[in-house]
Order: structure tokens, then C-alpha cells, then sequence
């Protein structure tokens, strides 16, 4: 309905700006190039730093030792990924990641989806209230160090379950679903009351099938977070290794690339060498790196531009709300 | 008029009548579905609150939070006068104020830039590309960045050995990592935070456009007098919002970006309390100021939504 109506100012907006190419057209039309000349540039300063990464992923990790290489791979090889998914550390990070996407995605939606639903009830006793204990954890937290000891407390520290529970929540997604849920009439549900049918089963039939678009924007949103963390990984997990989260393995990576490229503080460099052991003559730690990297940064390309219409009116939603 | 529906195979007059007890009994299908959220924010947000109070407690392990003795004010006084901690208060603002003065107007432009394209595929096309990195991690963003300007594999430093220039340890120097936060944060978040903009100017009415340029106005004089007053409550609202975040340095960032060399200008108060109470172990310190910066920002943030409402209503009229 929103797009339809955008299409429609658009294309009036055209035909006016035909009418004053009449006029102006010189100087209209070289503005309309330099600004699309400059869009162009913006696109390729987006995508080049992956298209480099791509590249040195398939090329010879000695041969890009030598530099010069900028456009595409000079020594293709294939021998980066083939190390990368040989190493156990890295394909048991990517089970750990998936595994927790997934549990987050369809627990997090399912829950904050319920949460929402009850909180469009305007007749619920005590809703303002429940609200209010809800919306003041956004302005104001505990913060890293009691957060930190009592996950010590309730024994979450170097175990799996700190990459899943913390994160199940989050008010801003149920805001947004609880907007949508406010569009959908309460006519339908009252005739389905009327029917014998339970809460349970207005929830699961009318309102989550009608809400499809918003709940792939908040799988969305609650995806890519779980995916991207790594802070969860690096702090709470600091004992168990073997239970690093992708987006955690490349952080200790990255950290090790800066104390390797600084002199100040070599040391501390042992950690790496069970990760790099029995690298082939093609592989650097640098090259298993960029194909360590574009993997992880894969699944994110292929799923969000088919979200993009869905994440736009929910960005939408959420900030009308703020 | 209250969840009628159930009732009215029922007398309808009781509605009103019903006291809170049976309101409460019968919406509990309700309760059942917030009891979860309420359980979990009980656990990972208020128990973690009430940990705040060992700001004022020296922390011991074995006694824990609540059994730790009291030593009221004494971390706040130790860091209110700690020269350390004020410098990075000043770093913290520091990266604030770069951050809004370059990456706040830079969304603004782009929507601006993206609005007077005509070709709509290109248009979805660099909209699509430019949402891209808002996705990716922080992580691999960084790790990006090291691959761009890292001394001894950089691209930046393999252009430079060509032109027979001396590599540059980029990432260690202190007067570069503003830019570095500045432009990184830029370039990560500039498509996406151009999408409420776009909303706002796909809201402006056409025939003002119209009727401007049959009364002979340019471009320019377009976009100045229709444009921008039909996105001013938008950039009012974000420009309030962005304040409100003053304090909140995006930590996530600085601790990925900062390296040894540059801690004199990259310390944040966010990246300190995690380095005083986890390397240093001193909880308690640690908390205190975690304690004076929650309060001093949730005061900011509280203000800044009181007054953006308080523009939105009058713009709306």
C-alpha cells in the first residue's frame, strides 16, 4: 500500500522534472551524472573490500605474500577452503554459530512474538506497568561487570548455553511486531472467541500467518545478531575454545594478526599454532583467514536483499515508535 | 466494549461491574504468554542491576555481591579524581562528537543523492549494495580494515612499496584512529541509516514540487524550500536520538579497532570498566563507573525523548 503510493509520487515527480529538462536541461542533466557518477563510487567503495577478500580467498597464500594483487587471484587455488574446512576448530565454530542461529531465530521470534501479542491486549491489567518494566532495561543496564559475575553465579560462564539465553529477547523486536499486531482488526480474533477458539489458537492461526513480513524481519534481525556476535564468545567463553562461535575464531585471529604485525608485544603468538598446524605450501594464516572471513560473511549476502522490502517498513515501524 | 466477545454470550452488563480479580483471571492466557519475558528480564536485566550495588561494596569473590562489606562512596571518589578516567571521558566525547558531526549528516546526503535518481534499477541497486555492510560484524569489518591498512600485508602499504614509499603501521597511530571510527562507522552504516530518510522524502506531497517549479524554481532553490523542510522533523528527531547516545560509544568497535600504541586516544569509559574489573580485577572500581555512566546517559537519552516528543507534537500540528 505504502510502495504503491511512493510509485505514484515518483512517477508524477518525473513527469514535472521532464517539463523543466525543457528549461535546464544542460545543467540537469550533467548534475543527475555527477550524482550517479558518485552513487557508482560509493557502490564500488561498498563491495571492492569483500571482491579483494574473494580474491586473495582463491589465490595462492605464499603468491599474495608478493603483493599486487588487486583485481583477481593470480595463482587460483582452491587450497585455502580446502584447509579451512580440513581444520576442526573452524568447521565445530561453524556448528556452534548455525546451532545457535537457529535456536535464537525460531525460539526468539516465538516468544518475543507471544510477549507482543499479549501486550496489544489494551484491556490487560496491569499493561502499562509490565510496559514500563519491559522498556526501562533499554535505557538503563547493569552493564558488562555485574552482568559478568552473575553469569558466574548461574554457572553460564564456559558454557554453551551463554551464546542462547542472554539474547532472547529484545524489546525493540517486540515493539515492532507489537506495532503490526495492532493493524491486524480485532473483529477477526472476537469472531474466532466466538467460535470456542482458544488464545493459543488465535496466536497460531491468525495472528502469526497474518504477520508473516514482520516476523521475517524480526528472524531476520535476531539472525544476523546471533550470527555477528562474537563479544558473547570472547568474554564469557574464554576457557572453552572449542565452543567459540565463527564470528569469536575470527576475533582471536584478528587479535593475533595485531600482535604479530606489532612489535612492542610479540609473545603470545603459541596460541594460534594449533589452528595453522600442517599448513600446505599454498596456505598463510592471512589467506585461511580471508576464506575463514568470506565464508562466515556468505550466508549474510545470500539472505538479506530478499528481506530488504520486509526490513524497510520494519525499520520504519520501530523508529515511529521510539 | 472490553473483550466483549467472550462475554456476550454472557450478560454484557457485567463488564462493567467486574472487579480487578476476575479482569486478571480472565486475560490470563495472557499472563501465561508474558511470563516467560517477565522471568527472563528478572534474570538478565534486573538481577544484573541490582549486582550495580557492589559500586559500593568491596567486592570479594568468596562473599559474593550481597555479601560483600559496604564501603559507601569510595570508588566514586577515587575516580572523580582519577586523571585516567577523566581522560577518558574526554575520548569517549571525543569519538562522539567526530561521529555525529561526519556520520549523522552522511545518511541525510545519500537518501538526498538516492531521491533524484530517475532509473529505478539503479537506484534498488545501489540501495541494496549499501545496506550490505550494515549486516556484516563488526568483526569482519575490522578485519577488513586490517587487511586494507595492516603494515606488512595492507593494500594501502603494498600501493605505497610500488611507489617505493615506506609501509605505515596505520592502525597504531594515535591521530588516525578518530578517522578510522569515524570512517569505518561510515561506511558500515550510511545505506541503512539513509532508509528513514528516503521514508521521510517519499512522504513529501509531488505537487509541491509541481507548483515550485511552475513558479520558476531551480533545483537548488527545490531542495531548500521543499526537500528539506519536508525531512526536518525527521533529521530533528535522529539529530535528539544521536545526542541522547553520547556516552554510548559503540564499544564493540573501539575494542576491535584500538591497538597498544594508540589506548592514549582510543580508551573509552566502556572499554576501561571492562579492563579495570576483568585484567585488573577490581570489580567493585569498575562498577562504580559503570554505575555514574549509566545514570549520566540514561538521563541524557530520558531528555532527549522528552524533548523529541515534545517536536514531534508541534510538527505535527
Amino acid at each position: 500500500m505504502n510502495n504503491s503510493s511512493y510509485l505514484d509520487k515518483e512517477s508524477k515527480g518525473t513527469q514535472v522534472r521532464t517539463r523543466s529538462y525543457i528549461r535546464l536541461s544542460v545543467s540537469a542533466r550533467i548534475g543527475s551524472a555527477v550524482n550517479g557518477l558518485i552513487l557508482t563510487v560509493l557502490g564500488f567503495i561498498t563491495l571492492y573490500p569483500f571482491w579483494y577478500c574473494l580474491i586473495q580467498s582463491f589465490n595462492s597464500g605464499k603468491d599474495s605474500l608478493k603483493g599486487g594483487i588487486y583485481f583477481w587471484p593470480r595463482v587460483f587455488t582452491l587450497a585455502n577452503y580446502q584447509k579451512a574446512f580440513q581444520n576442526p576448530l573452524i568447521v565445530s565454530s561453524f556448528g556452534i554459530s548455525i546451532t545457535r542461529t537457529l535456536i535464537l531465530v525460531i525460539g526468539g521470534c516465538l516468544l518475543t512474538a507471544l510477549m507482543a501479542y499479549a501486550l496489544t491486549k489494551k484491556t490487560l491489567p496491569g499493561r502499562t506497568g509490565i510496559i514500563f518494566y519491559f522498556y526501562f532495561t533499554t535505557i538503563f543496564s547493569g552493564g558488562f561487570i555485574p552482568t559478568y559475575i552473575v553469569y558466574r553465579q548461574y554457572g553460564l560462564l564456559n558454557n554453551y548455553w551463554v551464546l542462547i539465553l542472554p539474547s532472547v529477547y529484545s524489546f525493540f523486536n517486540a515493539l515492532i511486531l507489537r506495532t503490526f499486531f495492532n493493524t491486524i482488526p480485532e473483529s477477526l480474533n472476537e469472531s474466532a472467541r466466538i467460535d470456542g477458539a482458544s488464545e493459543v489458537t488465535i496466536f497460531f492461526r491468525i495472528m502469526l500467518p497474518l504477520s508473516i513480513p514482520v516476523i521475517a524481519t524480526v528472524a531476520l534481525f535476531i539472525g544476523v545478531g546471533a550470527w555477528n556476535d562474537w563479544f558473547a564468545g570472547a568474554y564469557f567463553l574464554t576457557r572453552r575454545r572449542d565452543l567459540y562461535p565463527a564470528a569469536t575464531l575470527l576475533y582471536d585471529l584478528m587479535s593475533q594478526a595485531v600482535f604479530e604485525t606489532n612489535p612492542d608485544i610479540a609473545g603470545n603468538v603459541t596460541r594460534n599454532e594449533t589452528l595453522m598446524a600442517g599448513q600446505s605450501a599454498a596456505t598463510t594464516p592471512e589467506s585461511l583467514k580471508m576464506a575463514f572471513l568470506i565464508v562466515l560473511t556468505f550466508p549474510i549476502m545470500c539472505v538479506y536483499p530478499f528481506l530488504q522490502k520486509y526490513f524497510v517498513t520494519g525499520i520504519m515501524v520501530g523508529s515511529i515508535k521510539e | 466494549m472490553l473483550s466483549a466477545g467472550t462475554l456476550a454470550t454472557r450478560k454484557t452488563s457485567v463488564v462493567h461491574s467486574q472487579s480487578l480479580g476476575m479482569r486478571i483471571r480472565q486475560h490470563w492466557p495472557f499472563y501465561l504468554f508474558l511470563l516467560p519475558a517477565i522471568i527472563w528480564y528478572a534474570v538478565f536485566a534486573y538481577y544484573p542491576m541490582a549486582g550495580l550495588q557492589i559500586a559500593f561494596k568491596k567486592f570479594s569473590n568468596v562473599k559474593g555481591i550481597w555479601g560483600s562489606p559496604w564501603v559507601g562512596l569510595k570508588y566514586f571518589r577515587n575516580f572523580l579524581v582519577d586523571k585516567q578516567f577523566w581522560k577518558f571521558v574526554n575520548n569517549t566525547l571525543a569519538i562522539s562528537f567526530s561521529k555525529l558531526l561526519f556520520c549523522f549528516p552522511a545518511p541525510i546526503i545519500m537518501a538526498l543523492m538516492l531521491n533524484s535518481v530517475k532509473n529505478r534499477v539503479f537506484k534498488r541497486t545501489i540501495q541494496t549494495v549499501s545496506y550490505l555492510p550494515h549486516f556484516i560484524s563488526w568483526v569482519v569489518v575490522v578485519s577488513l580494515v586490517q587487511r586494507f591498512f595492516s603494515q606488512n600485508i595492507g593494500l594501502i602499504n603494498d600501493l605505497r612499496l610500488g611507489y617505493g614509499l615506506e609501509p605505515i603501521y596505520f592502525l597504531g597511530q594515535k591521530r588516525l584512529f578518530i578517522p578510522f571510527m569515524v570512517l569505518s562507522d561510515m561506511w558500515k552504516g550510511i545505506g541503512y541509516g539513509s532508509i528513514i530518510y528516503l521514508a521521510a522524502l517519499s512522504g513529501i506531497d509531488p505537487t509541491l514540487y509541481e507548483a515550485s517549479s511552475i513558479d520558476g524554481a531551480n533545483g537548488a532553490q527545490q531542495l531548500w524550500h521543499v526537500t528539506l523542510p519536508g525531512i526536518k522533523a525527521t533529521i530533528g528527531i535522529m539529530f535528539l536520538l544521536n545526542i541522547g547516545g553520547l556516552f554510548s560509544v559503540n564499544f564493540e568497535q573501539v575494542l576491535l579497532l584500538q591497538t597498544p600504541p594508540t589506548y592514549d586516544v582510543s580508551e573509552v569509559i566502556d572499554t576501561y570498566i571492562l579492563r579495570r574489573g576483568l585484567k585488573m580485577n577490581q570489580f567493585d572500581y569498575a562498577a562504580a563507573i559503570s554505575l555514574f555512566r549509566s545514570v549520566l546517559s540514561m538521563l541524557l537519552v530520558v531528555t532527549m525523548n522528552y524533548v523529541s516528543r515534545r517536536v514531534t507534537e508541534v510538527s505535527l500540528w
